[in-house]
């Protein structure tokens, strides 16, 4: 009679063991993000400083979008830019891992190492600010066959 | 309540418990399995939908207008799916069927972990995930500060559900699988195992039917081999000390023989002489012919107990012959009482025409010493009364006696045996019942002893008709 006993409860452990379980309140990872009132862009201050600016767009945008406003320049806002202008502001990017390949519309004489700065940091902050990597660098290719476009660079500014 | 008989074979039982091992076994190891395969498809599950949605969310919110309106939390509920639910401070997206399911706690943890978040709960008979998360607003510098924009989804998992029970179908089938083995393993076994045994036990039962020859070969290296090879010993020891013991016993049979043997010359000199000494006892003194006739009577005695003991050995030796002849069973009593004198003390009921096959000088010995031993141990009326059926021709003698008493009744056959141990000089030499008994075996009848109902001491001769038709 003990062994009929058993076998029932054999029988129901058996099936409690499978089929899905209520779980409490789990940890799923990082929440998302990437919402913001605007695009940051960096331009140079008064003291020669790299400056953040605020441009607001309404949202964040993508890295291409940033780039062509850094690009058009910082307009009335008492910073300045040391970027020369040109006539297209289009740049074309390529996200890798660990990497982002920014293809300027400029060579390396129109532009200074405070101006490779300014789109660096740029074009990294839309990256962090849309959830990317914080160690993610980037890689500033010139129209002109230069050493400096295969650099990998990053942000002084978020170190 | 009432007990289940238990499994008594041995067979059964070793079936049983190789059988309730193997399936528990193999049940214990496809549940484990099944289990860990489940925990790992729901964890795998779970983790593609809320990746799913965080990637999804993740894809909008840099074109996602901040702070949002209306329209921008529809576009986001859009983008995860239609059971999601957005809110943001007190603007709340249109909700899907099922978002009612998002319980406080998970609220709660959006709000205060600050991180995505699940929840597994079971609602209306089915599986649910609900993944909870904040949208935050990250600085350019990593910085992150929460939005207030929180997205709930509601994703179903009766999918999940159903392949797992598929693994528990599986898990169950690959259990009964392993049954037909097991119980075949386990009649195997149980064959090994019962084999030996049951050699075992019949070696045991020819051992006890007499045969001390039976001897089971030990197979193997166990321990049922170690028992049948202990067991072969003790037969070999039991029939070492049976030989010897008969080896004994015919000694001291021969030895009886032949002393009685060698003594029966020297005693028919003596005979001779005490008959010679029978005649000339009138001329003696008083004295003199007392002596004369103790001696007399005592060598009768003598030649009696040496011709008892000769017929004794010839017993022994399974010398002794039947010389079969057709006799009145009345007649032959009578004679032999009357040859006895002791016609007129001895009270005869015995029909005429009774007739048997036997040896009549072995009746006249069993009824003479029947008669003898009622005589003197009895007390009269003495009675022979001679009764036949078909197959057998009963004599029986009782006395009027106090009867035997219950101690002496298995040994009142044994040789020398005197119920009365105080009276060893009694004239009878202690023989006479165990001949009697020795003559009615010899053919094929037999002699036994017991209490008649008034209380005296009956013995009970029994004779088949015929000796030869055994």
């Amino acid at each position: 009679m003990r062994r009929m006993r058993i076998w029932p409860a054999v029988v129901v452990l058996l099936l409690a063991g499978c089929g899905v379980r209520p779980s409490g309140v789990a940890d799923g990872g990082e929440a998302p993000t990437g919402v913001a009132p605007g695009v940051t862009l960096y331009f140079v201050g008064a003291r020669g400083e790299l400056s953040p600016q605020l441009r607001r767009t309404g949202h964040l945008g993508g890295i291409p979008e940033a780039m062509a406003l850094l690009l058009s320049g910082p307009g009335e806002s008492g910073l300045r830019t040391d970027i020369s202008a040109s006539a297209t502001t289009q740049v074309v990017v390529t996200v890798a891992p660990g990497v982002i390949r920014l293809l300027v519309p400029l060579s390396i004489h129109e532009v200074t190492p405070l101006g490779i700065d300014q789109i660096v940091c740029t074009a990294l902050g839309v990256h962090i600010q849309s959830g990317g990597s914080k160690r993610t660098e980037a890689q500033v290719r010139f129209t002109l066959p230069t050493p400096e476009s295969d650099k990998r660079r990053t942000c002084p500014l978020f170190r | 309540m009432t007990r289940r008989p238990r499994p008594r074979g041995l067979r059964v039982r070793l079936v049983v418990a190789f059988v309730l091992v193997t399936v528990l076994g193999a049940a214990a190891a496809a549940w484990s399995s099944a289990g860990s395969a489940s925990a790992a498809l729901v964890a795998s599950t779970q983790q593609r939908l809320t990746e799913t949605i965080a990637g999804q969310i993740g894809a909008i919110t840099p074109q996602l207008v901040y702070p949002p309106d209306q329209g921008a939390l529809e576009r986001l509920r859009a983008a995860v799916g239609a059971d999601t639910l957005v809110t943001y401070r007190n603007l709340r997206s249109a909700e899907g069927p099922d978002t009612g399911l998002v319980t406080d706690a998970l609220r709660t943890a959006v709000r205060t972990r600050r991180r995505l978040v699940t929840e597994r709960i079971i609602a209306g008979g089915k599986p649910w995930l609900l993944v909870g998360m904040p949208i935050t607003l990250t600085a350019p510098n990593g910085a992150r500060t929460p939005s207030g924009i929180e997205v709930y989804a509601v994703r179903d998992l009766s999918n999940v559900e159903r392949r797992i029970d598929g693994l528990a179908r599986t898990a169950a089938g690959t259990a009964a699988l392993a049954l037909p083995p097991a119980v075949l393993l386990a009649l195997i076994a149980a064959g090994g195992v019962l084999r030996p045994v049951r050699e075992l036990r019949d070696t045991a039962r020819r051992l006890a039917a007499g045969d001390l020859d039976a001897r089971s070969p030990p197979q193997g290296a166990d321990e049922l081999a170690e028992l049948t090879v202990t067991i072969n010993e003790m037969a070999e020891s039991v029939q070492a000390s049976m030989a010897a013991m008969r080896r004994m016993q015919a000694d001291a049979r021969r030895f009886a023989a032949d002393v009685s043997h060698e003594l029966r010359t020297p005693l028919s000199t003596l005979t001779a002489v005490v008959e010679v000494l029978a005649t000339t006892t009138d001329g003696m003194e008083a004295d003199a012919r007392e002596s004369a006739q103790m001696a007399i009577t005592e060598t009768h005695r003598l030649v009696r107990l040496v011709e008892d003991l000769m017929e004794v050995s010839r017993f022994d030796a399974g010398t002794a012959r039947l010389r079969v002849e057709e006799v009145d069973a009345a007649r032959a009593v009578r004679d032999c009482l009357r040859a006895r004198g002791r016609l007129d003390r001895v009270d005869v009921v015995a029909p005429d025409g009774i007739l048997l096959r036997v040896d009549p000088r072995r009746l006249d010995v069993i009824v003479a010493n029947l008669a003898e031993n009622a005589l003197r141990h009895g007390a009269p009326p003495v009675r022979v009364r001679v009764s036949a059926s078909r197959e057998q021709v009963l004599i029986e003698v009782t006395d009027g006696g106090p009867g035997l008493p219950e101690q002496v009744l298995p040994q009142v056959f044994d040789r020398f045996y005197k119920a009365d141990a105080a009276r060893t000089r009694t004239p009878g030499n202690g023989l006479g019942l165990a001949i009697a008994r020795e003559n009615a075996r010899l053919h094929g009848g037999d002699l036994t002893a017991g209490n008649a109902d008034g209380g005296g001491a009956r013995f009970v001769l029994r004779l088949p008709r015929n000796p030869e038709d055994r």
